[in-house]
């Protein structure tokens, strides 16, 4: 079986950051997955040109989950070949590794981590500390799980080959998102009245007004979100389109 | 030349948004400071990415969905802010990088069909390393060019578009800040809301609330 020294689980680690690099509406990140596992299928098939490409050709075809944790399915599916698994069999986990990996990493990533950091940076800047601290604080907190999680991805897919799946249903990290909920839920508390102060600070108006009114606008985003959610967009466009021909106008 | 580093930075930005890397500094808040850097304002740079990145916390960079491309509309906000300052400014500044996150989003959609094209026949059999990595990296070249150009574009031609920007009668500061701060609150009580329905998560939202209020009022 091939082994995966430091080295080729650098290159790994280094292609899986261009995953979504060909992302494109016929075979999604298919490309992507095969330029990551180049280093590995060149390696197993070098003096096999034909096999090689053989290899990669099939490994180009359709394959979209997690950026981050698309090492799980680099690892894994490299072990498989090492292992010289039959090609169907490794489609089949391509296939079916999918969801998995799509569903954790987007429900910690995306709707969890990376709102929480977001907050917690703009929380950091309209309490008082300079702007660079609160980027770095976001920047530092999000990239610790999003690197710590592609490296764990790469030694949990090669370590449990064919049966990552099992493993990764075993994860914490399953559980994790919901033990989110609660932080992310009062930090955009916490938020608000910040956020309320610092743009309605220059209008005059009383500061427990101001946070009154954000309060309620809040409510109001929550009871009916849909609508909210467009108006809170539409109203600054619309707002800064009349500022815009108004301010053309008079000049 | 200061057009130019904005338009390299946007098309950085716009790469790491989905095609490389994903290490998010293509989101408002570190974005808008580093563009603000560049004009000799990170802070304004800051400000003017607070409420796009209030306004965009819950869009996923994933799949098939559409997204705002954050990068190149925080370095457009910021440039549009620096220029003249004030709540006025940066509810404008907001509008037109809301503007410029939607044809980012276009943009990107449109670089997809030509990242297909791209790497299409890499799917009809066999396919070497090098064949394929070239093409790889021309569909994420083209992603980069697709951001630098859209920045380029954001940039230059808002002191044309804004050209009266400064001194609109009947529009103050008071009614800007209004007007941002409808839409940041009713953003997060929408973000609240899509994260879980359920007593201890309003509660949470709540607390947390609560004593920020008393602190900030406190410390005032």
């Amino acid at each position: 079986m091939l082994a995966l020294d430091p080295l080729l689980r650098l290159r790994l680690l280094l292609r899986s950051l261009a995953i979504q690099g060909s992302w494109n509406y016929q075979t999604m990140q298919g490309a992507g997955i095969g330029f990551a596992l180049i280093p590995v299928l060149a390696r197993l098939h070098r003096r096999d040109p034909a096999s090689l490409a053989e290899s990669l050709g099939r490994h180009t075809r359709f394959y979209n989950g997690h950026p981050y944790l698309s090492t799980v399915a680099i690892a894994a599916v490299a072990r498989m070949e090492s292992e010289q698994a039959e090609a169907e069999e490794i489609e089949r986990f391509k296939s079916a590794i999918v969801s998995p990996l799509g569903s954790i990493g987007d429900r910690l990533v995306w709707a969890r981590w990376r709102p929480l950091c977001s907050l917690v940076g703009l929380t950091l800047f309209l309490a008082g500390a300079p702007w660079w601290v609160a980027s770095a604080a976001f920047l530092v907190l999000y990239n610790a799980v999003h690197v710590g999680l592609r490296v764990w991805g790469l030694h949990l897919g090669w370590q449990e080959g064919r049966e990552v799946g099992r493993a990764l249903m075993a994860s914490p990290l399953r559980r994790l998102p919901d033990r989110l909920t609660i932080p992310l839920a009062a930090v955009a508390g916490a938020l608000l009245p910040l956020l309320a102060l610092g743009l309605g600070g220059p209008s005059g108006a009383g500061s427990l007004s101001v946070i009154g009114i954000a309060l309620v606008l809040a409510v109001v985003g929550a009871w009916r979100p849909a609508v909210a959610g467009r108006l809170a967009i539409l109203v600054p466009l619309v707002g800064s389109l009349v500022v815009i021909a108004l301010g053309s106008s008079v000049w | 030349m200061t057009y130019l580093w904005l338009a390299l930075l946007g098309g950085i930005l716009g790469l790491d948004i989905a095609s490389w890397a994903q290490a998010m500094i293509s989101r408002p808040i570190v974005a808008g400071p580093v563009a603000g850097l560049l004009l000799g304002d990170p802070e304004a740079g800051f400000w003017a990415g607070v409420l796009l990145e209030v306004l965009s916390l819950h869009q996923l960079p994933v799949g098939a969905s559409r997204y705002w491309d954050t990068g190149p509309a925080a370095v457009a906000a910021t440039a549009a802010f620096v220029s003249t300052g004030g709540p006025v400014a940066l509810l404008v500044a907001v509008g037109f990088g809301v503007i410029v996150g939607w044809l980012g989003s276009w943009s990107v959609h449109g670089t997809r069909y030509l990242s297909a094209r791209l790497v299409a026949v890499e799917t009809r059999g066999s396919v070497t390393p090098t064949s394929l990595t070239a093409r790889h990296l021309a569909a994420m070249a083209s992603d980069l060019l697709r951001a630098a150009i859209l920045t380029f574009v954001a940039v230059w031609s808002f002191p044309r578009l804004a050209v009266g920007l400064v001194g609109v009668p009947g529009l103050g500061d008071a009614v800007a800040a209004l007007i941002l701060l409808v839409s940041a609150g009713l953003t997060l009580g929408v973000d609240v809301r899509t994260m879980a329905r359920g007593g201890r998560v309003w509660a949470a939202f709540g607390a947390g609330a609560a004593l920020s209020a008393i602190l900030a009022l406190c410390l005032r």
